[in-house]
């Protein structure tokens, strides 16, 4: 599949990518593994495969010399001829593409006619997934699952924004309807179709497609979206005067000017900004604890652990090293998510190379990529692969874990809670699983691991979406329908008994605070105290 | 019934319809009558074609001149009708060379643009054809809705003074002393639209000439003449698959064969065909190895198309006509040309002329040359100026963003709005205000379903094939029953019901063909979602017998008998209506 590309002239011989080899790596096959265990793509060489042979040949065994080798030579020559194009994908034909082939060959007669491989791309570079309306049967289920839909009459959901639109569209027709921008990209829709219509993916393109094409690059709304969306940004920016960030996002007269001249409602208050980031405190620490080639993750803490929550990543640190695992905390810039759901592919997608390459090395090292945060383990999971080719992008798809998720698979949680005795006072948490986790099969994960453990009681509040979805609740426009979706949320979270909120998403957790005035922590942090790790 | 009018059409495809169009404008008053809807024969069963010509640069080229010009010519005075996807000629490594260049030499001795690219060319511009295609021939094919075509035809025929008869089959031809004098119609019981006369009727009407456009039925009007118009129908078969994976037309560069088109067609592709005569252009069978034979063919071109959606398929028959004596074997090798019969002429019977052959795309000139014929045999001079003339919706340009704010529509259901209605978008879109969408797959308003009842009546088959509402993929599953609900405001509760009736059934009848796979489980979601809402798989309302309401179980007793097995198959019988073994009475026996 041919994603996004820098600019628009990319395209080298590395394009024969395959296809279903693609779909089944990606999206259905979440699982752990995949290293060595499917036939390589044509053409495409596998990460790790090619960069790290060693180790991934060893593991894999059953890959073919030959054509490991064929793959480290496309590897080499494609990485020489587009070395100023940092990993772009194979296969992307510019409009003014000359005589490459869209299907990224350039010579038809080498071709396996066998192979076959659309590249499903309108000129251009945009992906054509009209062919993803195959699967709606109209059955609406993506339409009563929507919390946007729910509250905002003028919303026409996910129905429409996806398959519906999608169908009518033709090659020449480049407009999108503007209602794209009210879709929160909870991704609920996709967790609801029962036959796998590619919703956000279909909604995540029509998106870039509309801010690339049609938003005004000057407008506030693209300002301030851009803003949002570049949260990593400003919070590298506020981190070098964390406290007098802290006061002059939530200065009074300062937030009037926000809301007036930025559309950034002011009943929001800004999160605090940590004095010492997650990454200072690594470095200062002296980095792992525990060295252990077996059991290495590589751990993704994305901005918000870095930059407000670093307890988090701390948490998250020592309970590993509590099990014996090397952390790895390779560079790493934002996941995407607000990009994402800004529409600004461009941006998701400058970042994704950097997080690709540097998490795809790990791999290679060994390592297993693990997030603390839901949304960003779905997007290098999901719509990574689904949105951009990049190398190595489906290895790294098939090797990410959230973190929690993680530990349940590998390793005897409870057991090991068991053996640790519960906790000394009892604590009681209101907890919210992010649609983000839901979509991962993660919604119960936090009740299940802590509901045998003494001195801890959890409530699942409910299956509603909180309403800020990201940057969706930091719009003004937005902030009112934000509040009215999170308002079942809230309801459940004050009638429950624990006075403490609990969920694994950093913009959940503001609006679970804001909602209720509720302290909010990550079951991380929950583990490690009842780790006593 | 003694009215006479100048010249009476029969039969309301596109020759029918661009016929009474050009004799309504040359001022003759002059009458349509078919015996379905319009569209209703061959016409409504095409693939959608605009020729350039390019299929006929080889083997006929005078019909390929012809095409050309006339392609220039819609895409003028139909430009609402036309989309301009252009068109390749694909050639295979199997493919034989020399057939190539004798198909480009072709094309440029029949004055066609063409363009010569290769492989690699040819998938930048259609990134799903085949990757071993080796080059193609480009050329301005096009797609061209029938439906559209033939309505606006009609239209502006009606705006000219004529009147426009459906649901009215001839029973009879009238001749009196030897000559042809006028028809005898039934004004049909059908759901239609029925001007002047109550159902059930028969009507003569007198004409100074008759025109037998018909098509492969000419035979049969013929013979109620009792002239003998050999026409040797041949039926091919079409599927539609649900999203387009070309935009372009793909044809391969073959001398001849099955299965060798495939027509981008509004949202969908169609794929085309098969060239087999049949006896009776009514009765024939549909077999399912034409539909495979298309998908598997036609998947050397477009590997995709194996794996897509197939909404369903529909055959058509073609009115194929040779001159008495030529007795080609193969029916792919009887020419494409039309046939203007005067019976005068040809069998001493004055008063009526036939045509034959022909194909949509010169629809047109057909017409022109035909009418050209009726008013020398009236003695009646007038000039030809449809090809100048734009047809209703055609005057000017859609203005798409201005629909989007004028009306408040989303932009997809504006722009395919704004293509189905062309310059009428305005006046019909301002009549209603909240305009939800009636058909989603289709994007089709109520303004829209409104207008298109307004003029075709209580059949929505036609209200169809004006708006294309329910020829999404969900085939009518999620709006028949809105579209119909459409009617309740100004017809009886049966006709409407009747209506809906007839448009589920029509949708079914292609989906049969599209039975596996997606479409398979959209059928099954459709008649659940019916059947349990709706009551289709068994409407006490629509029985002709009493409902045997103690068929039906009385519902769990009491709390003290949920444990026992009876309870549970009592609640299994309540939720599908009353249904269990032994009670066929319930649903009539059906």
């Amino acid at each position: 599949m041919t994603r996004h590309t820098e600019d628009d002239d990319a395209g080298d011989a590395n394009g024969a990518n395959d296809r279903s080899g693609d779909r089944e790596g990606g999206r259905e096959n979440p699982g752990r593994g995949g290293c060595g265990c499917g036939e390589p793509a044509p053409g495409v060489p596998q990460a790790g495969r090619d960069e790290q042979p060693s180790v991934f040949v060893t593991d894999g065994g059953d890959v073919p010399e030959a054509d490991v080798t064929d793959d480290r030579d496309a590897a080499r020559t494609g990485g020489e001829s587009t070395a100023d194009r940092a990993a772009t994908d194979g296969g992307v034909e510019s409009a003014s593409g000359g005589t490459e082939s869209a299907t990224g060959g350039t010579d038809s007669a080498e071709l396996d006619p066998e192979a076959y491989d659309p590249v499903d791309v309108f000129p251009g570079g945009d992906l054509d997934l009209r062919e993803g309306a195959d699967s709606c049967y109209k059955c609406t289920s993506c339409d009563t699952s929507c919390p946007v839909a729910e509250v905002d009459d003028e919303f026409p959901g996910p129905k429409f924004q996806g398959p519906e639109q999608w169908r009518l569209k033709r090659k020449e027709d480049h407009d999108i309807d503007e209602s794209i921008t009210s879709c929160s990209n909870c991704m609920r829709c996709d967790d609801a179709c029962p036959s796998s219509v590619p919703l956000s993916q279909m909604h995540n393109e029509a998106r870039g497609q509309y801010v690339e094409r049609q938003m005004e690059k000057l407008s506030v709304e693209y300002i301030r979206n851009r803003i949002l969306a570049n949260y990593r940004t400003s919070a590298s920016l506020a981190s070098m005067f964390p406290r007098t960030a802290s006061f002059a996002m939530n200065f009074g007269p300062a937030r009037w000017a926000m809301e007036k001249v930025m559309g950034i409602p002011k009943e929001r208050d800004f999160p605090e900004f940590a004095t010492e980031t997650f990454r200072e405190w690594w470095k200062a620490r002296g980095g792992a604890n525990v060295e252990n080639s077996d059991k290495r993750v590589a751990y993704f803490h994305g901005c918000y652990s870095n930059y407000n929550t670093p307890e988090v990543g701390k948490a998250l640190v020592s309970v590993y090293e509590h099990f014996g695992y090397e952390v790895m905390v390779p560079p790493q810039k934002c996941s995407g998510t607000p990009m994402f759901a800004n529409g600004m592919l461009k941006d998701a997608r400058r970042h994704a190379e950097t997080n690709v390459e540097n998490l795809v090395e790990a791999i290679g090292e060994g390592a297993d990529v693990i997030a603390s945060c839901t949304s960003c383990s779905l997007s290098l999971r999901q719509e990574y692969p689904e949105l951009f080719d990049l190398h190595g992008i489906e290895d790294l798809a098939e090797h990410t874990f959230e973190a929690l998720e993680y530990l349940r698979i590998h390793e005897n949680l409870e057991g090991e809670l068991d053996a640790a005795g519960g906790l000394d006072d009892e604590r009681a948490f209101a907890y919210h699983a992010p649609c983000h986790a839901r979509n991962q099969g993660l919604s119960r994960q936090a009740v299940e691991t802590f509901r045998d453990v003494d001195g801890v009681r959890m409530e699942d509040v409910g299956d509603s979406c909180s309403g800020i979805s990201g940057t969706y609740g930091w719009k003004e426009e937005k902030y009112e329908k934000s509040m009215e979706i999170g308002a079942e949320m809230f309801e459940h979270m004050e009638d429950a008994e624990g006075e403490v909120g609990m969920t694994e998403c950093p913009t959940c957790a503001m609006q679970m605070e804001h909602g209720t005035g509720y302290e909010i922590e990550h079951p991380l942090q929950l583990l490690e105290e009842a780790l006593d790790a | 019934m003694d009215r006479q009018v100048d010249v009476v059409v029969v039969g309301g495809g596109s020759t029918g319809c661009g016929v009474v169009r050009d004799l309504a404008r040359r001022g003759l008053d002059t009458v349509l009558v078919e015996k379905g809807n319009l569209t209703h024969g061959t016409t409504g069963r095409m693939h959608g074609l605009l020729h350039s010509g390019g299929r006929y640069a080889v083997s006929d080229q005078k019909s390929a001149k012809e095409c050309i010009e006339e392609n220039m010519v819609l895409r003028d005075i139909a430009a609402h009708c036309v989309e301009e996807t252009g068109g390749l000629f694909v050639k295979r490594p199997e493919d034989s060379e020399e057939y190539f260049q004798e198909k480009l030499e072709g094309c440029k001795a029949c004055d066609i643009p063409v363009e010569v690219i290769d492989g690699e060319e040819a998938r930048r511009r259609e990134p799903y054809l085949a990757r071993d295609v080796e080059k193609a021939i480009a050329l301005p094919d096009g797609a061209v809705d029938p439906f559209r075509l033939c309505v606006s035809n009609a239209a502006d025929a009606r705006e000219h003074g004529a009147r426009i008869e459906t649901h009215a089959p001839v029973t009879d031809v009238l001749v009196e002393d030897g000559e042809v004098v006028g028809v005898e119609i039934e004004h049909e019981t059908g759901p239609g639209k029925r001007v002047h006369h109550e159902p059930g009727t028969t009507e003569e009407i007198r004409a100074r000439h008759v025109v037998n456009a018909t098509g492969a039925w000419a035979g049969n009007v013929g013979g109620m003449a009792g002239v003998d118009v050999e026409v040797r129908p041949s039926k091919g078969v079409m599927t539609v698959m649900n999203t387009r994976q070309v935009d372009t037309v793909i044809n391969r560069c073959r001398p001849k064969g099955d299965a060798d088109i495939i027509v981008p067609h509004e949202t969908a592709c169609i794929l085309g065909t098969t060239d087999e005569e049949v006896d009776d252009p009514e009765d024939y069978p549909e077999e399912d190895w034409e539909v495979d034979l298309m998908i598997e063919t036609l998947s050397e071109l477009v590997p995709a198309l194996e794996d897509a959606r197939t909404l369903r398929s529909f055959w058509g028959v073609r009115p194929l006509y040779e001159p008495p004596g030529t007795g080609t074997e193969d029916p792919t090798d009887i020419t494409r040309d039309y046939f203007l019969l005067d019976h005068g002429d040809r069998d001493d019977l004055p008063g009526m002329t036939t045509i034959v052959g022909g194909k949509l795309t010169t629809y047109r000139m057909m017409a022109e040359s035909i009418s050209d014929h009726v008013c020398e045999a009236l003695g009646y001079e007038a000039t030809c100026d449809t090809a100048d003339a734009p047809l209703p919706g055609s005057e000017s340009e859609a203005r798409m963003a201005e629909l989007m704010d004028e009306f408040g529509l989303r932009s997809p259901v504006a722009r395919r709005s704004g293509q189905r209605l062309g310059s009428r978008a305005d006046d019909v879109l301002d009549e209603y205000d909240p305009n939800p969408i009636v058909c989603n797959c289709e994007s089709v308003t109520r303004a829209e379903v409104q207008d298109a009842i307004g003029e075709a009546g209580s059949d929505l088959n036609a209200v169809r094939l004006r708006t294309r509402a329910s020829m999404g993929n969900c085939q009518g599953g999620f709006c028949t029953h809105r579209i119909a609900a459409e009617l309740a405001e100004e017809y009886p509760e049966p006709v409407v019901r009747d209506a809906e009736d007839e448009l589920y059934q029509e949708r079914w009848k292609g989906q049969r063909h599209a039975l596996w796979g997606e479409q398979l489980s959209q059928a099954m979601l459709n008649h659940l979602l019916h059947a349990t809402t709706m009551n289709r798989d068994g409407d006490p309302a629509s029985l002709d017998g009493e409902v045997d309401f103690g068929a039906f179980d009385a519902g769990p007793e009491s709390p003290d008998a949920a444990d026992t097995d009876e309870s549970g198959s009592a609640g299994t019988a309540a939720a599908d209506g009353g249904r269990a073994d032994d009670d066929a009475a319930t649903d009539g026996g059906r």
